[in-house]
């Protein structure tokens, strides 16, 4: 502060003593609310005041980042102006302000004498905000306390600057975090629209040669992956629909009383039909009734078979469905689990599965997906008022948890 | 007894329908799966061509061209799906002797594997040619079809012997671009300029001392490649 140096005074032994404490402290502490609360602690016995309040510059407005009344400030909380318009005039000027406020019997109410210090907060030549400190009953602030003032504004302006600068790290992290996904994304999805797209173009060409005829095997077998390459090209294209549509919020769940155990059988029948070799357990431990869709429910468990199909390939995969109250998800008491006793996912993917486009790295290529399959499971069952969760433990398996709302339960006998 | 091609992809089906259409063409198949594979069954087989696909897990298909070349001068068609200019140029930079781009169809595929195993088998040249070409440190020994830089020998893919024996035959004169693309590539070639200069790049890191001043490969901009005559 070029000003505060040109009317130096000397500073008294409490008042440095002060300043030392707040920049060691404020150097540990990089929380931005801890740290001022910490500025207040330490410099009201040298500085006296009853309250103290940080602006900030929001593009041309200012809006109050902390603030703190103690003592009389305290009593007088509700009849404060925070320093609103003191701010409004160290915005304005971009230099120190002083005003005195004297209400009505000023001499007799300490509270109706009201002094206020108003500072910028200056990084290099930008003005970052304002640090009004305000006490009652007098007296006015001396030479020594507005120099010891402006100090710790310094601080304070470092301390605005240095949080600004976090913030603005971790939203550059973030989006870089989800450029690459979307990277990763868009290389993935055109890996995995080219693939069904070359067997059905190449074996379609082999069928349509002119100089050789086919005998009827080796026709059904071009055939069937041709019509098996097609069905993997419209479930990718439908899930891109779905995720998109997810996203802006125009999928709409039809929703329907849907009885879990009739669900869940059909399911494990249509998968049995479809894995011919994979071994299915169901349990069912308890039947409710809820109010779903029952084409996107579904949907998530086929998800899920696939992916257990996928990635614990040859792992046996369990269904189970109880009724259950867990203190920690109120109101849901539908749980289902789908479990396999594959390869497991490493702890640090395992909060990640559901994200848009997330993969688990180091996936063998050949194993395709696009990172919506679990995004998409995780919309729908937040679109039912439920919650899914990963458990995984690698080299053990992996659980995934499904809690739903229900609204009633059905005796087990009846069936 | 027609040619012996292994076709090496990690995807089934992809081995399948290469499989299909080259069986009844008469050649002979046989398969890998990932890179390590195929560098292995090409020690062992020895075949005449090589299909290879790029993206593949363990090693991939640039990876194991590149040890491939180490040893073996089979022809080679790189195949993948990813049809940027960088992974093409790789490829033939490598020494494939092409790049198919999945999808492909069953008769583009035929064509290419026709035109490539066209390519390697070596001209004989006619009677009366002298059996010895000499030009500087370069010697074509054409019964043989060896090349020799300084008494060393040089190994050559098949394209690239052919590129050079066509240089080589029209010494002194200039060969047009498109004249050698036809000539050595086949006439669905003659557009495609980038993979004759990925060859004659490769011919020149082989055979010239200073590839960026070549004295037996020179380009004449805009209209081909010449090998200078005696005295030029």
């Amino acid at each position: 502060m070029a000003e505060s140096t040109a009317h130096f005074v000397q500073l008294g032994p409490k008042e440095l003593q002060a300043l030392y404490a707040i920049s060691s402290a404020i150097a540990r502490e990089p929380d931005l609310e801890k740290s001022l609360a910490t500025i207040v602690a330490l410099a009201r016995p040298v500085l006296i005041f009853d309250n103290f309040v940080v602006f900030a510059k929001r593009e041309s407005t200012f809006e109050t980042v902390f603030a703190r009344n103690i003592g009389r400030g305290r009593a007088a909380e509700a009849e404060l102006a925070w320093g609103d318009s003191i701010a409004g005039d160290v915005f304005s000027s971009g230099k120190k302000q002083m005003l005195q406020e004297r209400l009505e019997n000023w001499e007799l109410n300490r509270l109706h004498q009201h002094d206020m210090l108003g500072l910028p907060l200056m990084m290099a030549d930008e003005m970052l905000g304002a640090m009004i400190i305000g006490r009652f009953g007098g007296p006015e602030f001396s030479a020594s306390q507005i120099q010891l003032a402006e100090l710790v504004a310094d601080y304070v302006a470092h301390l605005l600057t240095r949080a600004h600068l976090v913030r603005r790290i971790a939203d550059l992290e973030a989006e870089r975090r989800l450029q690459t996904l979307q990277e990763n994304f868009i290389a993935t999805v055109s890996h995995e629209l080219k693939s069904p797209l070359g067997f059905i173009k190449g074996y379609t060409t082999t069928l349509l040669r002119k100089d050789i005829t086919w005998d009827d095997k080796s026709q059904r077998e071009f055939l069937t992956i041709i019509d098996e390459e097609t069905d993997g090209l419209r479930s990718l294209i439908d899930n891109l629909l779905d995720s998109s549509r997810l996203q802006s919020g125009t999928l709409r769940m039809q929703k329907q009383v849907v009885q879990i155990d009739e669900l869940m059988h059909e399911v494990v029948n249509r998968t049995r039909r479809r894995y011919t070799n994979l071994q299915i357990g169901l349990d069912i431990r308890s039947k409710f009734i809820l109010s779903a869709d029952p084409m996107r429910l579904t949907q998530v468990l086929d998800n899920l078979i696939s992916n257990a199909v996928k990635y614990a390939d040859g792992s046996p995969i369990w269904f189970m469905v109880e009724w259950m109250q867990n203190p920690l998800i109120p109101g849901l008491e539908g749980h289902v689990i789908v479990k396999d006793r594959g390869p497991g996912i490493p702890a640090e993917h395992v909060d990640r599965l559901f994200t848009r486009f997330y993969r688990v790295p180091g996936i063998n290529p050949q194993t395709h997906g696009t990172g919506l399959g679990l995004y998409i499971c995780k919309e729908i069952i937040q679109a039912h008022g439920g919650e899914i969760r990963c458990e995984s433990r690698p080299g053990q398996g992996t659980s995934f948890h499904i809690y739903l709302p229900i609204i009633g339960q059905t005796p087990l006998s009846v069936s | 007894m027609k040619e012996k091609i292994l076709i090496v992809d990690d995807e089934p089906r992809y081995l399948r329908l290469m499989e299909a259409n080259l069986i009844p063409e008469g050649y002979t198949v046989v398969k890998a799966i990932n890179g390590l594979q195929a560098v292995d069954m090409v020690a062992k087989e020895k075949p005449d061509l090589l299909l290879l696909d790029v993206m593949m897990p363990v090693l991939d298909g640039f990876q194991a061209l590149e040890r491939i070349r180490g040893f073996s001068n089979v022809s080679v068609i790189c195949v993948s799906a990813k049809g940027e200019e960088p992974d093409r140029v790789r490829g033939l930079d490598l020494g494939a002797d092409d790049y198919i781009l999945k999808p492909f169809s069953a008769t583009e595929l035929l064509a290419r594997v026709r035109a490539v195993l066209r390519r390697s088998q070596r001209p004989q040249m006619s009677p009366e040619a002298n059996s010895l070409f000499v030009h500087g440190n370069l010697r074509v020994d054409f019964a043989r079809a060896e090349v020799y830089k300084d008494d060393k020998m040089i190994y050559l893919s098949a394209t690239e012997y052919r590129v050079l024996l066509q240089l080589v035959q029209a010494s002194g004169k200039v060969v047009h671009s498109d004249q050698l693309l036809k000539d050595v590539w086949g006439d669905e070639y003659s557009e495609d300029k980038e993979i004759l200069w990925v060859s004659i790049s490769r011919l020149r890191q082989k055979l010239e001392d200073d590839p960026r001043n070549p004295i037996h490969i020179v380009t004449r901009s805009g209209v081909g490649y010449i090998m200078p005559g005696e005295g030029e």
